[in-house]
């Protein structure tokens, strides 16, 4: 449930819980004193008609009754009690209070009982329920929604800023901006989420610096191992020192080529490739095709090449490397002599060869130095980068074995078209 | 041909020296910013090949210095950063070519004499080694006037090899000129092998002689 909905709805019961107490307190306290009232009332009338009884004044009067008596009459207590009379008029039965009271008036007892309605009592206390239902409903209602707009006000900076940090990468080159609130908590909390950010994005970028630096350093003594090792090949040497000479070569070349995909894949995860055109991914194939054709020949494998026309909006470089690495991820890990199909639509590229099933899980194709395969020499990075290069074109790459085939699909986000 | 290597490294200097030397280049060395710009300020060369990356300031700095004063000058940016950022901003800046570090020596060597041919000889220039002729802009290989067929490939590996001639090519270094820096792709070694033996055959035909050498696990040797 979301936050302001929460609040609404304990607003709501509480708004509820509230009235309906309170409403009922009002109908007892009003019912008691208009009890009194009435009860005063009839004392009164009663005082008045003993006043002329006394007076020898004969009453003719439809609401009160008087009996006169013997002694016993003064046994009977006092009675204020309420009784239904019929209303002629209005054809119903009618609340109405009545007093009784024995007396000794000019040495006779006398009990005389005098009424009075009830005052509608029946109808009062509805009214009284009406009302205070409307008010309860309009109260709570009206409250809430005020209740909502207010702290939909109080919590627009909160959720604005909530959205920026879903949006904020620490890798982003801005500094991250919340909106101002005036509310203590809120301010306190975007200084902490200010500072997080700040932090997070210092350390990001001497993590960065870091692993530039390090491979600056790395690739100048590479630089100098290659070629000293290349003037080292120049020299008279017999077989044995060839041999190795030519391990430690294979070493610093598959050193360079690691320290070069993670440099790659380490600039994938930043997203600073600033060459973003318009490229026709069909020409990339077809010239990344051509470049290797002769491989594919040298391995006697047949190439079933199909394109149609296809333009994508990003990197010229990474659209080389995703292609360039997915070709020879199949000259690399195919036997020789078997089918290969490559087909590339406006909705995906696809490209498949023969083969036995994966000697490892599926799930680890895609995940850094994958190794498992006899004979495989690569450094177990192509198809990462691979996958790396489709999540920042938000592109979905995906592996799946079918009729003895190894398929590689890339799908195209369909925003990325012409 | 004169050379400038502008390059803080000093046993980077010297195998590029040694190299280049040997291929009958005049070769000048600047291993700051500051006798860099010097250097370029007092004379002119054909080609500089510039480290970007300089104790005393960023190489590309020095470009438009470079192509102010010397258009015809040939610039290759060296770096070890292998940015985009920077390949793009050198050759905007108007350098001519970029390798990242590490490289081989003989790539260097191909890139520079590819960039000399395109800008000092304007492309007209044929490279010949005795009675055979290639012309780079056909790409093309002739024997004494006469059409020698040869696949792009061929005719990229022979390239390597003339402008490298005399010097062991180790296979990764062929690799990596053909098909590119690609990952994963040991296994190509055989392909070499492959367009090698069908070159070798091929210039053997008209000449009667075998140019390339087996140098046995080092690589290939073009003798002339």
């Amino acid at each position: 449930m979301r936050l302001l909905s929460k609040i609404s709805y304990y607003h709501f019961w509480l708004s509820a819980f509230v009235l309906g107490i309170t409403g009922f307190m009002l109908f007892l306290f009003l019912r008691k004193e208009i009890s009194k009232e009435i009860e005063e009332q009839l004392e009164l009338q009663l005082d008045m008609v003993y006043e002329e009884i006394r007076a020898g004044r004969n009453i003719d009067f439809p609401l009160v009754q008087i009996s006169s008596g013997d002694e016993r009459l003064m046994k009977q207590p006092k009675i204020f009690k309420d009784t239904l009379i019929y209303d002629r008029v209005q054809k119903v039965l009618e609340g109405y209070y009545y007093f009784e009271e024995s007396k000794i008036i000019n040495g006779k007892p006398h009990r005389v009982r005098v009424m009075t309605t009830y005052i509608g009592w029946d109808h009062y206390s509805k009214t009284i329920l009406y009302i205070f239902l409307t008010i309860a409903l309009s109260l709570v209602l009206l409250g809430t929604l005020v209740n909502y707009l207010i702290s939909r006000s109080i919590w627009r900076p909160f959720l604005i800023n909530l959205k920026r940090m879903q949006g904020y990468s620490v890798s982003s080159k801005d500094v991250l901006q919340l909106s101002r609130t005036d509310v203590k908590e809120f301010q306190e909390m975007n200084q902490v989420l200010t500072d997080l950010a700040e932090r997070g994005r210092k350390e990001y970028n001497a993590l960065k610096e870091f692993t530039e630096n390090a491979a600056h350093e790395i690739q100048t003594p590479l630089t100098i191992l290659k070629t000293r090792l290349e003037s080292i090949s120049q020299l008279e040497i017999d077989r044995e020192l060839g041999r190795l000479l030519n391990d430690a070569k294979q070493a610093v070349s598959r050193l360079s080529k690691v320290n070069k995909g993670l440099l790659l894949l380490a600039k994938l995860e930043n997203d600073s490739f600033p060459d973003k055109q318009w490229i026709d991914l069909a020409e990339v194939l077809k010239r990344n095709y051509d470049l290797m054709e002769d491989l594919f020949q040298h391995k006697s494998m047949h190439v079933d090449l199909h394109t149609e026309a296809k333009k994508v909006f990003a990197s010229a470089f990474l659209m080389e490397t995703l292609i360039s690495n997915l070709l020879s991820n199949i000259i690399s890990h195919s036997d020789p002599g078997v089918a290969v199909s490559i087909s590339l639509s406006d909705q995906k590229l696809e490209l498949s060869n023969k083969g036995k099933p994966l000697a490892f899980p599926e799930s680890k194709l895609f995940s850094r130095f994958t190794k498992g395969i006899d004979g495989y020499n690569g450094n177990g990075l192509g198809l990462s980068i691979v996958r790396q290069i489709a999540i920042s074109n938000s592109w979905q790459v995906s592996y799946s074995y079918k009729n003895h085939a190894h398929v590689f699909t890339v799908t195209f986000d369909s925003n990325n078209q012409v | 041909m004169k050379v400038l290597f502008i390059e803080d490294e000093p046993v980077l200097l010297d195998e590029m020296e040694t190299y280049f030397n040997s291929l009958n280049f005049i070769c000048e060395q600047a291993p700051t910013f500051r006798q860099a710009a010097q250097k370029l300020r007092d004379h002119s060369y054909d080609i500089v090949v510039l480290d970007i990356t300089l104790p005393d300031g960023n190489g590309i700095d020095l470009i438009h210095d470079i192509r102010k004063n010397h258009l015809e000058t040939g610039i290759l940016i060296l770096s070890a950063k292998d940015s985009l950022q920077d390949k793009l901003q050198g050759l905007n800046l108007g350098a001519d070519d970029y390798l990242t570090k590490p490289f081989f020596l003989e790539e260097l060597n191909a890139r520079v004499n590819a960039i000399y041919r395109r800008k000092t000889l304007k492309g007209v220039e044929e490279i010949c080694f005795d009675d055979f002729s290639m012309d780079p802009l056909s790409k093309s290989l002739f024997f004494k006037g006469e059409t020698v067929n040869l696949t792009r490939k061929e005719y990229d590996m022979l390239v390597y090899f003339v402008v490298n001639r005399n010097r062991v090519v180790s296979k990764p270094s062929i690799v990596e000129h053909l098909w590119g820096d690609h990952f994963d792709q040991n296994d190509n070694f055989d392909t070499v092998y492959v367009h090698m033996k069908n070159l070798r055959k091929k210039l053997s035909a008209p000449s009667g002689k075998d140019y390339i050498k087996t140098v046995y696990g080092m690589g290939y040797k073009f003798i002339v």
